[in-house]
């Protein structure tokens, strides 16, 4: 980036420089001099053009909306494609969701996503023994296609894409099903699913009917979000999710798709943590490390297959239930990291989130973060302000470098589905060192292992806003949504056709045992009051699942 | 004397086991030998832990609610005549649910950023009160 006489020219000038600071901090026994960033990257006191020796601007940087992308996707950044301010929305029964919806709305948010209670790995019915205590509790009970469309009652889905939280086709094809009653034609009906990018039937089905034909349905995720929620380092966020899609391609490629019919439909979710400068250039690594990974080793050809764009959630394992309202502090910086990062829609944590499903109150606040960012600190009005960095650009190349020899490695040992429990093991490793950090007081965390405070003013605040406030300020869990819930899928199960039903559960079976893709048979049988419970225990019988029962969500690496 | 402890670690679901993870290889290093239970109803829990002869069970609970799997848990292991093994608790969990599920009878809770060296010590030390007890209540029987 700098011409060699600059850097030599340089050396000099900056010797005598870190000479008198090495001098200065002498006098400061207690000052360290080399710091670790959140992942573990040592990083330097100062940095300079001599650190970006090896970059050429054209090939590493470049302009935005050209590869390698490391500048942003989008060559306006966010003048023509605003932030999608959607945060996770899933609480009770599909009619309090909808509330929460509009209200999400009518505050400003743009873009929509839900929960299902399902979201972890349970797939059965409300009134399955398997499930007390968790409907309606982590996510929304949606146990049919009825539920669905109460949840979707009077929201446009060609306005608002809406994300489905979960890797389960039966809500996908339940979105089908509404999107078919309202005449809206497939090639026009964008949204997305985690979808996530694993070696299972399920999820490759899904993958292979949108690129066919629901062409704007972004039908594959990576989620290596939860994983750094699982306590993975930024390395290890991009290095395993391009390695796990890679596998996923290859998978796809092997049923006769074309690496551009579908890559441009596989996104990203990402965290976005307390390590500001290490996220900013992570956002910047990973787009460059999918475009180059992709061209260079899959031959995409299409521009839009080479975009990584994400959705990204702020970091949550940092949220402390001691002086919640720092919550909002830490939130707020994670988001504009993400911001300056350039992702294209953005979750930001609530400041009860470490502790309560989030209330109006503490959701709009989440919105309204995201809105002080984008309309009064005027960081979107200027596209990757952060690039040019000395060390926003070292630490961009150093992590993309650090993933790809992880890309490498994985490669090794037989790829991203292969690898999968290697993976899982190192992810475990770096959230027990992370841990340990904290407990030791080497990483800090305000109110908890730093700035104790003994008679906690904020959470009796929180109690007193509690207490008082004409709103609610903390949310509580009825054990009467269960109730609501099962009369609701009593009154479906009562109702429907119970011969159209078996016909279509039929249908699905044969496809299912078939191996051909499951999702217009689903879509049909879903039209017919299907359940999920009901779909997860054919789907059990049908591959034969040992003894699970309706658990047939494959042990996700997202996990870890 | 070593102190010799099985500890059972189970789980409400499948999401964010980053705890569950962290806390069973900080049990391990510090000798206590962990069964891990995985996904389990309360029913299933009580099964392991006869099956597995172990000294306590830990029920990590972050998104079912608290207060209505461990009435469960409890007439489980009433009925099955283990109502004196010691369950602690760990995840997510309301203030208002955590006296609730004390007065059931839970030992202990913990939450996020309790440092594993407590939790570790703690669970050492409400296992040997239960040793106690039960040695107590088994000489006062022999009297």
């Amino acid at each position: 980036m700098f011409k060699d006489e600059l850097i030599h020219e340089l050396k000099e000038i900056q010797e005598r420089y870190e000479q008198e600071v090495r001098q200065v901090l002498s006098k400061i026994p207690e000052a360290e001099q080399e710091h670790m960033t959140f992942s573990g990257i040592p990083v330097k006191l100062l940095y300079s053009p001599r650190d970006l020796a090896g970059i050429d601007f054209l090939e590493d940087i470049s302009f935005p909306g050209q590869f390698p992308y490391t500048r942003g996707v989008f060559p306006a950044g966010y003048l023509t494609r605003g932030l999608h301010i959607r945060q996770v929305t899933g609480l009770g029964t599909a009619e309090e969701t909808n509330a929460r919806w509009k209200f999400l709305l009518s505050q400003g948010a743009n873009a929509l996503s839900v929960v299902p209670d399902d979201g972890s790995g349970h797939r059965a019915d409300s009134d399955d023994k398997r499930v007390r205590g968790l409907v309606g509790k982590g996510g929304v009970a949606l146990d049919t296609l009825y539920d669905y469309e109460t949840l979707f009652d009077g929201i446009d889905m060609l306005k608002y894409p809406v994300h489905l939280i979960t890797t389960n086709a039966f809500a996908l094809a339940c979105y089908l099903a509404i999107a078919e009653t309202r005449a809206i034609d497939f090639k026009e009906l964008r949204g997305s699913m985690s979808n996530w990018m694993r070696p299972e039937i399920e999820c490759l089905d899904i993958l292979e009917y949108c690129a066919r034909n629901v062409p704007l349905f972004n039908g594959g995720y990576l989620d290596m979000r939860n994983v750094r929620e699982g306590g993975c380092t930024v390395v290890q966020e991009i290095g395993f999710g391009v390695a796990v899609a890679m596998a996923g391609c290859d998978a796809l490629i092997e049923r006769g798709l074309d690496i551009d019919d579908f890559l441009h439909r596989i996104t990203w979710f990402v965290n976005s943590g307390p390590e500001f400068f290490e996220e900013v250039a992570k956002f910047r690594a990973m787009r460059k490390t999918w475009a180059r990974i992709f061209r260079e080793r899959y031959g995409a050809k299409d521009p839009k297959s080479l975009m990584c764009r994400m959705h990204c959630q702020t970091y949550a394992p940092t949220l402390t239930l001691q002086q919640p309202f720092n919550n909002l502090i830490r939130s707020t910086i994670y988001a504009m990291a993400a911001v300056l990062g350039g992702v294209q829609s953005l979750h930001v944590n609530s400041f009860d989130e470490a502790f309560a499903i989030p209330t109006e109150f503490s959701a709009s606040l989440s919105v309204r973060t995201q809105q002080i960012i984008d309309l009064e600190t005027g960081i979107t009005n200027v596209i990757d302000p952060l690039g040019g960095a000395f060390y926003v650009e070292w630490l961009t190349s150093k992590l993309e470098a650090e993933a790809i020899k992880l890309i490498d490695t994985v490669q090794s040992k037989g790829g991203g589905f292969k690898a999968w429990d290697w993976m899982c093991s190192e992810i475990r490793k770096a959230a027990v060192k992370n841990q340990k950090e904290f407990d030791n007081g080497i990483k800090k965390l305000v109110g908890v292992n730093t700035l104790v405070e003994d008679h906690d003013t904020q959470l009796r605040a929180l109690n007193v806003l509690k207490e008082y406030a004409d709103f609610d300020a903390l949310y509580e869990y009825s054990s009467d949504v269960a109730d609501k819930q099962i009369r609701r899928l009593n009154k479906v199960r009562r109702e429907r056709d119970t011969e159209k039903l078996d016909r279509a559960k039929k249908e699905l079976r044969t496809i299912l045992a078939a191996e051909q893709n499951m999702i217009p048979p689903l879509v049909e049988a879903v039209k017919c009051g299907l359940t999920r419970g009901e779909f997860a225990q054919i789907k059990s019988e049908v591959y034969n699942l040992p003894g699970e029962g309706p658990y047939v969500c494959s042990p996700p690496f997202v996990l870890a | 004397m070593e102190l010799r402890i099985r500890l059972l670690l189970s789980r409400d679901d499948w999401y964010h086991q980053r705890g569950y993870w962290v806390l069973a290889s900080a049990l391990r290093d510090a000798g206590i030998e962990v069964v891990l239970g995985g996904i389990q109803t309360p029913e299933e829990i009580v099964q392991t832990a006869i099956q597995e002869d172990v000294d306590i069970i830990g029920y990590r609970i972050m998104d079912a609610a608290p207060k209505i799997l461990i009435p469960i848990l409890f007439d489980t292991m009433k009925a099955e005549e283990i109502a004196n093994m010691p369950v602690v608790v760990g995840g997510i969990i309301p203030q208002a649910d955590e006296v609730v599920i004390k007065e059931i009878g839970v030992k202990a809770v913990f939450h996020p950023f309790n440092t594993l060296e407590m939790i570790v010590e703690r669970i050492k030390t409400i296992v040997l009160e239960s040793r106690r007890q039960r040695d107590r209540s088994e000489r006062s029987i022999s009297d």
